[in-house]
């Protein structure tokens, strides 16, 4: 019998159908269908400018805005030869991490309730308003910030900021503990997330999984530091990777790796804050070179350019080919690799052979979003 | 005895009654039987009031309880809201839409309200995402967000879907909400508090709320709704493998007084001086389990999951046909939790009573005013007690998965209510002392030891799964070939560091 | 403790491969070539490649299984009307090698995790990115399909054929997956012969409902 998980449904995570072949209650074929929120992304950038194409990459994955507006602006730079100063890099990766903090926020405030507990829930709500707040000094409103720029960034750190963040990541740390102490320890979650959804490492990255879902497969394949872009390698942080059963991976290990990665994000943000050029209470003006330098506005003749980016989901990527001098202004075509769309048709093969009341709780440890995979 | 002596009341006074009118005319050999069925059906009605009165307070209890222990703060709606504005912001002037012209007098009234204790307060509207005490000093902090639901509720369309079998669609609920309401009337609240004294009223209690079940799978097939059966079939399988302990556990109760009476089992713990918590520690755990199971519950709610199911059972249910199934829900978990108070925590009786009596100098006038507080007050003080406890074990634990409910219920439940069982009869027979006006009727220590073997017998078995071996910490490698790791997994096996 | 990978293992390793294909592929119409990032502060190089449509799969094949190229991350369909007929339709595809291998078993059921070093990785394992453009004819836009070498490819190429109209042959279930399933045969709104309705940017401005437009077929007889 076809169950049909519609496109209006309290578990997926977004507007998605998923429809599962059960008998009983075990799962015997699944099969996704995407779509609802098709944006046309790609077609509509054929008619912006570069720097118009900002705002719309931070409505591909709403949860996780800033990550894909970095991704785009790497791209973009490496289209039109940009480089950027090196205190816009910490900035940037300032944002970025503590929006994967606040996207791991989001997650585990949407899993937890998918396996049951709905204090947590309200827990991460709690504690993602102190990071959107920051984001909110940041980049100007609390979802869609459309912070960088190409050459750099659009605002320097608010006065006061960096004070601010410590405060509020070293709250942050007794929070995680919290939250591992209610989870970790907790017998019913062990059991539903154990054994549930196990993954290897190389089925994995054979159908095109990355980020902290591989991870838990075992291997620290980390876009930051494989391919590298920004100013990571001058912090000290490591991938968070887990040691799996022989089954390969569960949900308990993506769980683990994203928390251990909340814990990575913040210690880096506290890095950087105190290793930035010129200092975290130096405010620079908007169009100061120290933090935005001037960019082209058109693509040289034939170029592509095609940047891959750690975002909190996995790899993400722009392809981007310029249309030279007769359409120079915009790009001919903006190609966009979204993580998400490789990994749930996957995530709906693993769950074959499994019960219902699996579904959400490997499917939420996956960590949809449907913005992106629709575009 | 206390002074709350409802029934007493009730039967002089339908004996005056009677006696007044029928014993006057030729009938009057049925005196007798015509004031026995008056006095039960209004003691009946009465306890069922007292309890459909007080259920407000259960749900009260929940919403606020599990706000706090999400770190909410304030209230959501209150009296107030219906005057209050925050900011410039309110209702809205609602009550020009009143017929009849009261509505001018309504809005007087608000005026003058808003003018006394309005709220001006010049803070944003919504100031942080999960505190609203910003509102300042409400009435009745919440109790008017039931009333808002419950008038949502009725306002909404009835609808019954078109392929749904309408007949047994519509008496699924006739038939949950009807036994459960059965029992409501049953149960004594207090020594002068009761219905029917039936001498098999547990019994027929426990039957009735065995009932439940079939409506649940009336409704989960007549809703021709494959989440609904899904919900409903995990339903019927989790109610009928938790009912067996759960009956265990009552019949172990009812050994250990003697009877199957509601009353004699409050009265013999009363007359032992202990309550059966103390005898029978691990009968309490098992009891609060099985009925947390029963009422469905987190964490034993997978039937009517959210996560996957969308309201399982009750997916095809709107409007208030759904909230008298939420009702429902909740005065089973009311029933569940009164009961708990009559079986285990001793029903009427005052804690510490004789502590208090025994206070140097002031004893007498302490007990005088705490006899004050009526037996029936006790009653429902510990049952919104344990409700606590179920609605703490709500905000903190996930959901357990069907099947691993179902293996619990079988392989840990009811083998240790049958170990209950034995052990309550083992008691019964060697350790009861029959009344003597003395202290004790039990041998209170052995029986205390012999109660708890199977908590001993738990403790040992589940503290050996203890915590899972620590994973090992990854391992450099500069090398991904097959071999390279292979003799890297060698060399950790034999170097024992894991 | 893992640092990222550093500039000369990058050309080592880009440069390694590029000998091996000119090796093994040489003269067969195959142009390779590196060409760096040019923006930021890490130039790395990667490979780039333009292939003929009928070699690809075995070139796929050979990269799969012998150099190690793990990941296919991103095929894009491009539409170039304004060149020369037999370069009308091009597939570009993004490939990767990553380091991932299923960790070693230590204890009969666990595993132990892999921290990978990749500076000290030798050449045929460090990581690098390779993209392959295929130009396709404009009445025969098919290429066959990568999606049994690389399982990743499969809903890449669906998504390629439902919006730019690229067939794969081989592909075991080409089906419309951001369009809705029902959009009328042969329509794939990539292509350059559809416009967005808004062109420029200030039209969105002035009649963002679009109220002034006429409706599609307004000439159409009925």
């Amino acid at each position: 019998m076809w169950i049909t998980m519609g496109p209006q449904h309290p578990m997926t995570h977004g507007l998605w159908t998923l429809r599962v072949k059960v008998d009983g209650e075990i799962v015997t074929d699944s099969e996704p269908e995407l779509g609802f929120i098709h944006r046309g992304v790609e077609k509509i950038c054929e008619s912006r400018d570069f720097t118009q194409i900002t705002p719309y990459c931070d409505r591909l994955c709403y949860v996780s805005a800033n990550t894909w507006a970095q991704a785009y602006v790497y791209a973009a730079e490496d289209l039109l030869e940009v480089e950027v100063p090196e205190r816009a890099e910490y900035i940037r990766l300032i944002a970025v991490e503590i929006q994967r903090i606040a996207s791991h926020l989001m997650w585990l405030g949407a899993y937890t309730p998918d396996v049951g507990n709905l204090t947590v829930f309200l827990y991460c709500w709690r504690d993602r308003e102190m990071f959107v707040d920051l984001l909110q000094e940041l980049g100007g409103s609390r979802l869609h910030y459309n912070f960088p720029r190409i050459g750099g960034v659009k605002r320097d750190l608010p006065i006061g900021f960096a004070q601010r963040a410590r405060a509020k990541i070293n709250i942050f740390f007794d929070r995680l503990r919290e939250y591992e102490r209610m989870l970790d320890e907790s017998t019913i979650f062990l059991i539903r997330t154990q054994d549930i959804g196990c993954t290897k490492a190389e089925d994995l990255i054979a159908h095109g999984v990355s980020g902290p879902n591989l991870r838990a497969g075992g291997v620290n394949y980390d876009i930051r530091q494989a391919n590298p872009y920004s100013v990571y390698e001058e912090l000290d942080w490591e991938p968070a990777v887990e040691s799996p059963s022989i089954k390969g991976g569960d949900s308990y290990d993506r769980y683990r790796v994203r928390m251990e990665e909340m814990r990575q994000s913040a210690n880096m943000v506290l890095e950087a804050l105190d290793k930035i050029p010129g200092g975290a209470e130096t405010h620079h003006a908007p169009d100061d070179p120290a933090i935005l330098a001037k960019a082209p506005l058109r693509a040289p003749e034939g170029a592509s350019s095609m940047h891959r980016f750690e975002d909190s989901r996995g790899e993400a990527a722009f392809h981007i080919i310029g249309g030279g001098e007769q359409r120079g202004k915009y790009p001919y075509r903006i190609s966009i690799r979204s993580p998400m769309f490789i990994t749930i048709p996957y995530v709906t093969k693993v769950l074959i052979g499994h019960k219902i009341a699996d579904i959400p709780a490997i499917f939420g440890s996956f960590d949809p979003c449907i913005g992106e995979t629709d575009r | 005895m206390d002074w709350l002596d409802v029934r007493g009341f009730v039967e002089w006074s339908t004996d005056g009654v009677t006696q007044a009118t029928i014993g006057q005319t030729r009938f009057w050999e049925y005196k007798d039987v015509v004031s026995t069925v008056l006095t039960e059906a209004t003691m009946g009605g009465v306890v069922f009031g007292l309890i459909m009165g007080t259920v407000l307070m259960i749900i009260w209890i929940e919403r606020k309880l599990i706000a706090r222990l999400m770190d909410r703060r304030g209230a959501m709606t209150s009296m107030r809201s219906l005057w209050a504005g925050e900011s410039g912001l309110d209702a809205g002037e609602w009550w020009r839409k009143v017929p009849y012209g009261i509505g001018s007098i309504i809005g007087r009234v608000i005026r003058l309200l808003q003018r006394i204790i309005g709220n001006s307060s010049k803070k944003p509207t919504v100031d942080r995402v999960n505190d609203r005490s910003y509102l300042g000093w409400p009435i009745l902090p919440g109790m008017f967000q039931n009333v808002a639901d419950g008038v949502k509720l009725l306002q909404k369309e009835w609808m019954v879907p078109k392929s749904a079998d309408r007949m047994m669609f519509e008496a699924a609920p006739i038939i949950i909400i009807s036994s459960t309401v059965v029992i409501l009337g049953l149960i004594p609240l207090g020594p002068g508090i009761y219905g029917p004294d039936l001498q098999y009223g547990v019994l027929f209690a426990m039957a009735v709320f065995g009932v439940a079940p079939l409506g649940i799978f009336f409704a989960a097939w007549a809703s021709n709704n494959k989440y609904a059966l899904i919900g409903g079939i995990r339903s019927a399988a989790q109610l009928t493998a938790y009912e067996i302990p759960l009956l265990l556990v009552v019949l172990s109760v009812c050994i250990l007084s003697g009877s199957f009476n509601f009353r004699e089992i409050v009265q013999d713990q009363i007359d032992a001086h202990t309550w059966n918590i103390f005898i029978m520690p691990v009968g309490f755990l098992l009891f609060i389990t099985t009925m947390v199971a029963e009422v469905e519950r987190t964490p034993f709610d997978m039937p009517e999951a959210e996560a996957e199911l969308v309201e399982g059972w009750w997916t095809e249910y709107g409007g208030l046909r759904w909230g008298l199934l939420f009702a429902v829900e909740y005065l089973r978990t009311y029933a569940a939790c009164i009961l708990t108070a009559l079986f285990f925590l001793g029903g009427w009786q005052a804690p510490f009573a004789g502590l208090i009596a025994a206070t140097p100098g002031i004893g007498e006038q302490l007990a005088f005013i705490y006899g004050l507080i009526p037996g029936v007050a006790w009653v429902l003080i510990k049952a919104w007690f344990v409700f606590t406890i179920f609605v703490w074990v709500r905000a903190a634990l996930p959901r357990v998965r069907t099947d691993q409910i179902l293996e619990f219920g079988w392989q840990w439940l009811l083998p240790l209510a049958v170990l209950n069982v034995l052990i309550a009869g083992m008691m019964r027979l060697f350790l009861y002392e029959p009344l003597t006006d003395g202290w004790f009727t039990w041998n209170i220590i052995p029986t205390m030891l012999l109660g708890s073997i199977p908590f001993l017998i738990l403790i040992a078995y589940t503290s050996e799964e203890g915590e899972d071996a620590t994973r090992p910490e990854p391992i450099l490698v500069t090398d991904l070939s097959h071999n390279a790791l292979a003799t890297k997994a060698k060399q950790l096996d034999g170097a024992d560091t894991v | 403790m893992a640092t990222s990978l550093s500039t000369s293992a990058n050309e080592a390793s880009v440069n390694a491969l590029v000998a091996a294909t000119e090796k093994r592929f040489g003269g067969a119409g195959i142009e390779i070539s590196t060409k760096k990032h040019a923006g930021g502060r890490h130039n790395h190089s990667y490979l780039t490649m333009t292939v003929p449509a009928q070699h690809l799969k075995s070139l796929a094949k050979w990269l799969k299984h012998e150099q190690n190229i793990d990941l296919c991350s991103l095929i894009t369909g491009v539409h170039w009307p304004a060149k020369a007929p037999e370069q009308e339709w091009e597939v570009v595809y993004h490939l990767v090698r990553t380091t991932v291998r299923n960790p070693p078993v230590v204890e009969g059921s666990q595993t132990v995790g892999l921290r990978v070093d990749y500076n000290a990785l030798p050449v045929s394992q460090t990581p690098l990115e390779i993209e392959i453009h295929v130009l396709l004819p404009s009445d025969s836009p098919v290429v066959d399909t990568v999606e049994d070498i690389w399982p990743s490819a499969s809903w890449n190429e669906k998504e390629t054929w439902d919006l730019v109209g690229i067939e794969f042959s081989g592909h075991q279930n080409l089906h419309r997956v951001l369009l809705p399933a029902d959009t009328p045969v042969g329509y794939h709104p990539l292509q350059k012969q559809h416009k967005i309705r808004y062109h420029e940017f200030n039209e969105m401005y002035d009649d963002p409902q679009g109220f002034g437009r006429k409706p599609i077929d307004k000439d159409r007889v009925k």
